[in-house]
């Protein structure tokens, strides 16, 4: 049973012991449902002193809106950060594993990484994949050697710009940089320019809402701006919709179920 | 009594495994490290030996920290340890990736521990050739601890391995009290090197850690962290001791 | 490796093929679980139906679990699955006191929850988890995570299974910040009770349990019984 489950292993960690039995549901005619997806508005801009990344925070699955104020700017080092956009599972690990292994990196040569290490890391892992693992990334961050901007496609190409869009959001977020981006803005200019990006996308696509993360990002310096703008505040209630105490009919109190130190045994003889 | 110490995993009659022994003798030979645990912290601090005046001593790095909220120190085999420095970083982002912290100190301690034993049973490998010192600080405030060659764990008030061990030991007995700060800890430390300490201790000839205790802050945003002290913050503590 | 990667591309080519088909497996056994912050407390509310598609099979199947004093887990999604995360979950929890002689919290539990998951991105368990706890310092904590392990953490309520559409509707008009235990108790109830009457798929009574400082309060609440 052991020696199975480690077969069923891949290089990257995934198991796969689950495959056949999924195959076997699926081919009696079940869906197989899908995961939760950000249908979002991701963007990332070079100003004079640094780069800005922006998102707005809806996550979706399917037509329902699953979280209204997520976090789609991820940590990656502390000179640099992560948008994502695509499968949210994927966004999230495939970032939390490349700021772990590049956290060993800079233990290990005494330095802070740069963003292009981040950047190979990251492409390498989803190259692998091939384009299976769902991550379509706008990385930012500030080295050694300046401000850098990238995005990186779930397939494991790149680009580097000075100003990005990704997302279903991104066409109405890249019509404001495309009027307005310039080379070297202050930084004031740059924050203004990202919010619009992103406020164009969550006011124009469905898929993205709720409020602008920004992060801006210049020499030893972070500046992680969760809710920035909050255009779409929840109007307070007009009335209280609590009920009157004893409106539930419950049976007789029960005791509460203990945590039960041993789960019972599972038959696996068939 | 020779075949005895030929392979690592035979038993000697009188039940000792003369491998691991010599593997504590030459950590005897090593550069003596302390450790204090305070009040609000712990510190540890070592010699940095040079066979010549000739090498940059600036460059040795004798102290490591693992993660944010662990640092440790060894005395022995330089080596040896830069692998083990290698394990334990790994074995904390392993922690890390299930469950998004850091690990508590004696967990990772527990797994360097284990790391360091598989080196006493397995073939075609020999013990570890140093003794580890770690400080760190989790959910149960500090925490000092002292791994073995076989593999053996012991927490600590305060103490010392290598070379000048005994003495140092004996040193600390009498400074240590339970009430202590981190800043008398550190002078503590130093003074405890500077027994038995061969030539002029100057701020390049040790290396000292610290970690800190932040107050109401173990769920917040700033966490612990471990940090070596610069070549000018040793000589101000220096300077106060001279 | 070779077999790895086929197996890896030969399930995940599937999602689209099957697309156009009706019945999820997500949908196979029914389910509606709820859980809501109160003033200093939390509650977690589940149906206790399990059906075979339209068919119900069991009126007292049990999909929230008490994993800790002050921690519990809700389950929905494919009932084998339900059983084998949560005794995979129990060994694992049961493990972590052990090392690390401390009661796992409920954030740490939700990470060990979210990784198990992700382990198994190409070959999922069919399980969409809620957790719902007090951590040591009484702060409220609920979150949930999709099938391979996204969590996500809103301040309010989260909601999960068939009725998860209608229990979306009936959260986001009947809650509200700082109820007493006893107030989200009425809330919590009416919010599922309400939803599972307009979902085939869930219901057939319900339990909820209140998780407060001073212990857990169960209560098996009364529900259209079709």
């Amino acid at each position: 049973m052991q020696l199975q489950t480690e077969q069923l292993q891949s290089a990257a960690g995934f198991k796969f012991d689950n495959v056949k039995r999924n195959q076997l549901l699926a081919d009696k005619g079940l869906k197989l449902s899908t995961a939760k997806k950000t249908g979002t508005t991701i963007v990332g801009l070079v100003f004079k002193d640094g780069v800005v990344l922006g998102a707005d925070t809806r996550a979706t699955s399917g037509p329902i809106v699953a979280d209204k104020n997520c976090e789609k700017i991820h940590y990656l080092a502390p000179n640099m950060y992560c948008c994502g956009a695509g499968t949210a599972a994927d966004t999230e690990f495939t970032t939390n594993m490349v700021s772990s292994q590049i956290a060993l990196h800079s233990l290990d040569t005494g330095r802070e990484a740069r963003v292009v290490t981040a950047m190979t890391m990251l492409k390498q892992h989803l190259f692998r994949h091939q384009g299976y693992i769902g991550a379509s990334l706008i990385l930012g961050g500030y080295d050694v050697t300046g401000p850098h901007l990238f995005s990186i496609h779930p397939h494991g190409s790149t680009d580097k710009l000075p100003y990005l869009t990704d997302g279903s959001g991104s066409l109405a977020a890249m019509s404001m940089f495309e009027s307005r981006w310039r080379p070297s803005m202050s930084r004031e200019e740059a924050i203004e320019l990202v919010k619009d990006a992103i406020e164009a996308g969550i006011f124009n696509d469905m898929g993205s809402g709720s409020n602008v993360d920004v992060c801006v990002i210049t020499q030893g310096n972070v500046e992680y701006l969760r809710g920035y703008s909050r255009p779409n505040q929840r109007v307070e209630k007009e009335q209280s919709y609590t009920f009157a105490r004893g409106t539930t009919e419950y049976y007789v109190p029960r005791a509460a179920p203990q945590p039960a130190e041993v789960a019972s045994a599972m038959d696996t003889s068939a | 009594m020779d075949r005895y110490s030929f392979s690592l995993t035979t038993f000697a009659p009188n039940g000792k495994l003369l491998q691991i022994e010599h593997a504590l003798a030459a950590v005897g030979n090593g550069s003596t490290s302390v450790g204090i645990k305070a009040a609000n912290g712990v510190v540890i601090a070592t010699e940095k030996k040079t066979g010549s005046s000739l090498i940059d001593i600036s460059s040795l790095e004798h102290m490591a920290m693992v993660c944010e909220s662990i640092g440790m120190v060894y005395s022995g085999m330089g080596p040896d340890f830069r692998v083990l420095v290698n394990s334990a970083r790994k074995i904390a982002q392993q922690y890390r990736r299930v469950y998004m912290e850091d690990p508590p100190v004696r967990i990772l301690v527990k797994e360097l521990a284990s790391v360091m034993q598989e080196f006493t049973q397995r073939g075609g490998v020999r013990p570890f050739g140093v003794s580890l010192l770690l400080a760190g600080v989790d959910e149960r405030g500090p925490s000092l601890y002292q791994v073995d060659p076989s593999g053996s764990y012991f927490p600590w008030k305060a103490t010392a391995i290598g070379k000048n061990m005994v003495n140092s030991k004996t040193f600390l007995e009498k400074r240590f009290n339970g009430d202590m700060e981190l800043e008398d800890a550190v002078h503590t430390a130093i003074l405890t090197l500077k027994e038995g300490f061969e030539g002029q201790m100057t701020e390049n000839s040790i290396d000292v850690g610290i970690i800190n205790v932040i107050p109401g802050s173990q769920s917040g945003q700033s966490n612990p962290t471990f940090q070596r002290l610069t070549s000018a913050e040793i000589k101000d503590y220096l300077s106060n001791i001279l | 490796m070779k077999l790895r990667a086929e197996l890896a591309i030969k399930c995940a080519t599937h999602e689209s093929q099957t697309e156009s088909r009706n019945h999820s497996i997500m949908q196979y056994n029914g389910s509606a679980i709820v859980a809501m912050v109160g003033k200093n407390c939390v509650a977690i509310a589940a149906d206790k139906r399990l059906g075979q598609q339209a068919l119900t099979v069991d009126m007292d199947f049990e999909k929230v679990f008490r994993m800790t004093d002050r921690t519990f887990i809700g389950l929905s999604g494919l009932a084998a699955d339900v059983k084998t995360v949560h005794d995979t979950l129990r060994m694992r929890v049961n493990l972590y006191k052990h090392r690390e002689e401390r009661v796992i919290e409920p954030k740490t539990m939700a990470h060990l929850v979210s990784h198990m998951l992700y382990e198994r991105r190409f070959g999922p368990y069919y399980i969409e988890p809620i957790i719902a706890g007090l951590d040591k310092d009484n702060k409220p904590y609920i979150c949930a995570t999709d099938l391979i392990g996204c969590l996500s953490l809103p301040e309010d309520f989260v909601v999960t299974g068939t009725a998860s559409d209608n229990l979306f509707g009936m959260c986001e008009s009947l809650w509200e910040p700082e109820l007493e235990p006893e107030d989200l108790f009425e809330t919590i109830s009416q919010a599922l009770l309400n939803a599972v009457d307009r979902d085939a798929m869930s219901g057939w009574g319900a339990v909820v349990h209140i998780i407060t400082p001073d212990g857990v309060i169960t209560r098996d609440i009364k529900g259209r019984m079709d």
